[in-house]
């Protein structure tokens, strides 16, 4: 691929499976490797233990960092410790957008909470990256067809649930789906992209948990034209986050 | 050479998929897969008999090497099958554990694992070393494991340290570093390209591969020379 590659899902941080990559430096080898050329970033600390120290800790690695731009990771459980922290943090200018990890913060996409921190996100004007998984998807879509002005990117398209993502987006016009999955079954991306259009689908990896590698094949094999190349890669990105 | 050593051809009754032999094919030849080890879904999900045949004959039409299918859900059919298997000089069988619902705490899969290695057959899982790793080990047994994530790559090292038969197939080790981790601490050796050309995405393996940190020797190994040592060589 040669157009400019967006990457909307990505962490920063070591992971407990093993890789000892935790650096900013191992995060950009990564996307040289497969010619990304932005990633929006959530700190691992943030997502897997806990977003007071996990934010601002993030917040100190990428200052400085033109391609690794800041999502601030909100746990619904705990709006008020959210709202604190963004107006600390948002002035910088590093975080562009927010994170909620459903499982991680044991909350679920259909419940009030959720709607809470949606609304939270939406009056910050940050678009939000939430975790979807199973027919949580549909939930999700419905939590965001009630919270006014928000823009949900729904992470891996609810994973093993994907032929219900031209479903979910049929119920709001504020949601978006990013892929990445790290067992993606054969011609997913084309199929869904045949339901749901371009304009509502965004690159996304996982990384640095799951290889780019996988994203990259994957949107390889759906080959795309021209223009879903120029809408997927980069354009929605840059619309939902004014890069 | 890119060998998959984990393609399928018929019908999937989960997603309602189907991919014929032709069409396995076209589809390896678009990846640049030369072939690999064919397992039949009809002898995997319905009737071992005419599915065998199935994938003995697509295996016969386009070079590709047969895995015989059984079915965990009549083992004495399986045991039988795979001996009359091994006469013929067949080398691979395939267990379908989660397909057919049977669980890695299941006494047929070690006894089955036991009867495998001991008419020579290398046996290719579905699954993981921690789904039904442990009813296979102690039993000098070779298996590839088909299903083996990233998230678990340490325990198939440490199982593989221990097991010099344990193999693991690329497809679910997307994770950074997990070929080369794996690579450095068993030995490239134990890795087994595998994608499930058309059931999972194979371009994504097949980026992963391109961009491994394996040298030229280590990636001829994991495409092609670990299979075909396992599967007796080219047909």
């Amino acid at each position: 691929m040669t157009t400019r590659i967006i990457d909307v899902h990505a962490h920063l941080g070591p992971w407990f499976f093993g890789p000892d990559r935790g650096s900013t430096a191992d995060n950009l080898r990564s996307m040289d490797a497969h010619d990304i050329d932005i990633q929006l970033v959530s700190g691992v600390e943030a997502v897997t233990y806990d977003a007071v120290s996990g934010n601002p800790a993030l917040a100190a690695a990428i200052t400085g960092q033109d391609r690794l731009r800041g999502m601030f990771v909100v746990d619904p459980r705990f709006l008020g410790e959210g709202e604190t922290q963004l107006d600390e943090l948002l002035p910088s200018g590093l975080f562009l957008g927010a994170k909620i990890h459903t499982d991680y913060a044991a909350t679920p996409a259909g419940s009030p909470q959720m709607a809470d921190a949606l609304r939270l996100c939406a009056e910050r004007k940050l678009p939000v990256l939430v975790h979807s998984w199973g027919t949580q998807l549909l939930d999700l879509a419905e939590t965001v067809a009630q919270v006014d002005d928000v823009q949900v990117i729904a992470g891996h398209m609810g994973g093993p649930a994907w032929r219900l993502a031209p479903e979910a987006i049929r119920r709001t016009d504020r949601l978006w789906l990013e892929p990445g999955y790290s067992q993606p079954e054969a011609d997913r991306i084309r199929w869904v992209l045949d339901r749901a259009g371009p304009e509502r689908i965004l690159f996304g990896t996982d990384s640095t948990l799951i290889d780019p590698a996988l994203a990259v094949g994957a949107f390889r094999a759906a080959g795309l034209d021209e223009h879903e190349e120029h809408l997927i890669m980069h354009r929605n990105a840059e619309r939902l986050f004014g890069l | 050479m890119i060998l998959d050593c984990d393609l399928l051809i018929g019908r999937d009754i989960t997603t309602g998929r189907r991919l014929t032999a032709a069409d396995m094919q076209t589809r390896l030849e678009a990846a640049g897969i030369a072939g690999g080890a064919v397992s039949g879904l009809r002898a995997l999900s319905y009737d071992p008999e005419t599915g065998n045949r199935e994938a003995d004959d697509a295996s016969r039409t386009f070079g590709w090497t047969f895995v015989c299918g059984v079915d965990l859900r009549n083992p004495v059919d399986a045991e039988s099958r795979m001996a009359a298997a091994a006469d013929r000089g067949t080398r691979l069988v395939r267990f379908a554990t989660t397909r057919q619902g049977i669980p890695g705490t299941a006494p047929r899969l070690r006894l089955l694992t036991r009867r495998a290695t001991a008419l020579g057959l290398a046996v290719l899982v579905e699954g993981s070393t921690r789904s039904v790793g442990l009813a296979m080990m102690g039993l000098g047994a070779t298996v590839v494991f088909l299903d083996q994530h990233f998230y678990d790559a340490g325990e198939f090292i440490l199982a593989a340290r221990e097991e010099p038969g344990f193999h693991a197939s690329t497809r679910l080790l997307g994770g950074p570093d997990a070929w080369e981790t794996i690579s450095e601490h068993v030995g490239a050796q134990r890795l087994v390209f595998g994608a499930r050309s058309g059931w999972s995405e194979e371009h994504s393996a097949l980026e992963r591969l391109r961009s491994s940190g394996l040298d030229a020797t280590q990636q001829g190994l994991v495409t092609s020379g670990n299979l075909l040592r396992l599967s007796g060589g080219p047909r």
